[in-house]
């Protein structure tokens, strides 16, 4: 609501709705443009790519793709003119629905014509070819996190209420996750601290907000701030004194018998921590929970209209209460998955994923679908941000760090007037 | 009609009543004493005691005592460090020496100050408008960047120099400004997530700039940006030879001030602002554009958090480097909850920056004298700020009678449609 409310929105709908479609549609025709133009024809005539497909540990793959060589040049322009091609009918037809599919679409194909340049042969790279796979699995868990905390908003938001602290949450559960799990090396006993820490701050958030009506947004940004600064206390006050609280201990890799040894795929899908296969299942839960059952109902009608909620026997505050402190035990969890992936806890080290979660909600309107492929593109982009830099990329690493940041905001400003919030979205409800 | 419309309250039921500043008082109370339990759940020594109070007759006196002496002098060692040292200041009125060691923790609370109540009303001024301007970081941070640029790479008298570099930060937080502003107004983007990507995205810009040939120092392989022209830096106020830092731009301060007073209260454009604030559709009602005031507002509150960033650079270090306004220690961020103190009113906001300032520069004496991490005072802050947000709970809890319901105007909810 705020500054631009719903009566404005609803006057001026649709000439908003169809210049917003065209504006996303020239910066899709910009990205195709820009990938004929520098990466295809920014490469030597007889450069090519090549791309393997095989994980890099192959003792327990019995299979090996073949790898892939193209040339540079003419695939990168072919792929700048589907996407070139993709934002003129966008332009022109102005379609009502599947503008964000084709965005992420286009962003996708922008990202893999990327790689095709940075990893063309007479070109900079040291290594002669991309590791397919190994970028998938790479970004997986980024993805992963970015799910967790995608979910734990849908959770929060269906019912109304705005958790900006799932990136408190994330350091919360990152932080206890670290020290239990470097003690007793069990992430189940993690994963369960993960739970109780989002939980709690879910329900700090959910008693603040509900119960004294305090702007929601306010306190999740200042339980990110005392989340983060007495992270950063503790780091001081225990980790450091006494280092085996936090060994950096890593999740194993639990693979599916079979189905880890589908090429590309069971490395990717199969053979991960539990906390991939527990993302799975909670995906499947929320969304079915949300959109199947009695429950769901609930959730959806007090975040759409509580008072007619209300009306029909339903307890707004209770709903909420219960899917803030669920949500925030999904974003604590996430906060464990993200450190059993990257080791060590270190301050500041999840470093906006939690804010990058919620330009996934929205990205996703607010569905767990929707969120799931919004965090696959988010992750893609923040795993390439961090390792292009090994292909000798002619861009400064802190350059190349910026793009996952201004990609959400790109998505954000180009997203909001077409996807629509649920209404009840960040109020605060008064029972009278 | 007499009996309907209540008496005028005694001055103790006033007192005692809600007021903003009885809740403002009740939440430091609360504030310190979370930072005194923090303090106790995470010192060894006193949570030995404490497991130890049935191992003899003496065991719960014992841990009291070593809880009372650790938090003690913790928020003694605060105290000393950002205000005075009492038997400093004695020594220094009975021998009239040693005053630059008695007034330097009174000098670095106003050096930490300074460029806080820039940003802070900054903050507070958006704020006001309904606006939630999260990213006052990154505006400091390309604000002093861009003043560091300025001051180190071009060369002329202090009498044009001091103020163009003043002037360069502001545009640098401008620039960083406008753009969530800009986007807030025409496309409805929420302007909490767009400022807050826009801090990650200066930090990975300042990391870029001083590892980069023209602006990185010379000679250096660090990440370490080149230092100012003396006629850039905005100087001690008592002379370089006095050993306090405390430096001209207090007056910068005094000034924003006294702008965001006349602002606020006096100028029609102010008046928009806090109409915008208060009720967007009456203001949109009465014919105030609700896309330029969004805009010009974040100009504003960019341009004050560039000004911070650039005074903060002038009158300190002199230069930026890799760690500049980064994590808890981030001047921005420290903003937003002196801003919410203050009740985003510009003399509110200079007592809480002080306070604040206070609470920083103690810590950084306190982890030096007692080994407790600094992040306390951050710690502390968020704490005190969580409780101003929701007077209703520190009323409940230090039963105070209710007079009205004071909170924190603000329109900061939803993402917008």
């Amino acid at each position: 609501m705020s500054l631009v409310d719903a009566t404005a929105a609803t006057r001026v709908a649709i000439p908003v709705k169809n210049r917003r479609t065209r504006v996303i549609a020239v910066i899709m025709g910009l990205f195709g443009v820009f990938t004929v133009f520098v990466f295809g024809f920014g490469s030597t005539s007889g450069a090519h790519s090549s791309f393997t497909f095989n994980p890099i540990n192959l003792a327990n793959a019995p299979w090996r793709v073949g790898s892939l060589t193209v040339v540079t040049r003419w695939t990168d322009v072919v792929l700048g003119v589907v996407m070139v091609a993709l934002a003129t009918e966008m332009f022109l037809r102005r379609p009502r629905r599947g503008v964000m599919a084709r965005f992420g679409f286009v962003a996708v194909l922008f990202l893999l014509g990327l790689l095709f340049w940075a990893a063309r042969t007479p070109g900079p790279s040291p290594t002669s070819s991309v590791n397919i796979t190994a970028i998938l699995v790479g970004s997986s868990a980024a993805a992963m996190v970015l799910i967790f905390g995608s979910l734990s908003g849908v959770m929060c938001e269906r019912s109304g209420v705005v958790n900006i602290a799932i990136e408190g949450q994330f350091i919360g559960g990152a932080f206890l996750g670290s020290m239990i799990a470097s003690t007793t090396h069990d992430f189940f006993f993690a994963a369960l601290g993960g739970l109780f820490v989002g939980g709690l701050i879910g329900l700090v958030l959910a008693f603040l907000s509900l119960r004294y009506r305090s702007d929601q947004i306010i306190v999740g940004v200042v339980l990110v701030t005392m989340l983060s600064s007495l992270s950063s206390y503790l780091n001081l006050q225990v980790f450091t004194p006494f280092p085996n609280f936090n060994t950096g201990i890593l999740a194993p890799n639990l693979p599916i018998p079979l189905l880890s040894k589908i090429p590309i795929l069971g490395p990717v899908f199969f053979n991960q921590s539990g906390f991939f296969y527990v993302m799975i299942v909670l995906v499947a839960v929320v969304s079915f929970a949300l959109f199947k059952t009695r429950y769901g109902l609930h959730v959806r009608a007090v975040g759409e209209h509580p008072r007619a909620a209300a009306t029909v026997g339903i307890s707004v505050i209770r709903v909420r209460y219960i899917n803030v402190v669920l949500g925030g035990a999904i974003a604590g969890l996430g906060g464990v998955a993200f450190m059993a992936t990257q080791g060590q806890f270190q301050v500041g080290y999840t470093s906006g994923y939690g804010y990058i979660a919620l330009a996934a909600l929205i990205f996703g309107r607010w569905r767990p679908s929707g969120a799931v492929v919004a965090s696959i593109i988010f992750g893609l982009s923040v795993y390439l941000s961090y390792n292009l830099v090994t292909y000798n990329v002619p861009i400064s690493l802190y350059i190349l760090q910026m793009f996952p940041y201004l990609i959400t905001i790109a998505v954000v400003a180009g997203l909001i007037g077409r996807v629509r919030a649920p209404a009840a979205d960040g109020q605060p409800y008064l029972r009278d | 009609m007499s009996e309907t419309s209540p008496a005028r309250p005694s001055l103790w039921v006033r007192y005692t009543s809600s007021s903003p500043l009885v809740v403002t008082f009740f939440a430091l109370v609360l504030g310190l004493a979370f930072g005194a339990l923090v303090i106790v759940t995470t010192t060894p020594a006193v949570l030995d005691a404490w497991r130890a109070i049935f191992h003899g007759w003496n065991g719960l006196p014992h841990a009291l005592n070593l809880t009372f002496n650790n938090v003690g002098a913790a928020y003694r060692s605060m105290f000393t460090g950002s205000v005075v040292d009492p038997q400093g200041l004695w020594h220094s009125i009975t021998t009239g020496n040693g005053w630059t060691n008695t007034l330097t923790p009174i000098s670095e609370t106003l050096t930490y100050a300074t460029p806080l109540v820039i940003a802070s009303i900054g903050v507070g001024i958006a704020f006001q408008t309904g606006l939630f301007n999260i990213g006052a970081n990154g505006q400091a941070v390309t604000g002093g960047i861009a003043g560091a640029v300025v001051g180190s790479m071009l060369h002329m008298p202090e009498i044009v120099h001091l103020p163009l570099t003043l002037l360069a930060g502001i545009a640098g937080g401008m620039i960083c400004g406008a753009v969530p502003g800009v986007l807030k107004a025409y496309t409805g983007a929420h302007e909490v997530i767009v400022t807050l990507m826009f801090n990650y995205v200066t930090y990975a810009f300042l990391l870029f700039m001083v590892l980069s040939t023209p602006f990185q120092q010379p000679g250096q392989q660090n990440d370490i940006g080149r230092t100012m022209d003396h006629s850039a830096q905005l100087a001690p106020l008592f002379g370089t030879s006095s050993g306090l830092r405390v430096s001209y731009g207090v007056f910068v301060a005094a000034a924003v001030v006294v702008f965001a007073w006349w602002l606020l209260n006096r100028s029609s454009l102010g008046f928009d602002f806090r109409v915008t604030g208060a009720n967007p559709s009456a203001a949109r009602a009465s014919g105030i554009n609700a896309r330029s005031v969004i805009v010009v507002v974040f100009l504003i509150s960019g341009g004050l958090a560039g000004l911070a960033g650039v005074v903060q650079v002038a009158s300190t270090t002199h230069y930026v480097d890799g760690g500049f306004l980064i994590g808890n220690a981030g001047i921005g961020f420290t903003a937003i909850t002196v801003a919410l103190l203050g009740r985003n009113r510009p003399m509110g906001i200079v007592w809480s920056a002080l306070l604040f300032a206070a609470l920083g520069v103690g810590g950084r004496n306190m982890q030096a004298t007692t080994g407790i991490p600094l992040d306390l005072a951050t710690v502390i802050q968020s704490a005190i700020v969580l409780m101003v947000a929701t007077p209703v709970l520190v009323k409940e809890i230090f039963r105070l009678r209710s007079a009205e319901t004071t909170t924190v105007q603000l329109a900061t909810t939803g993402w917008g449609s």
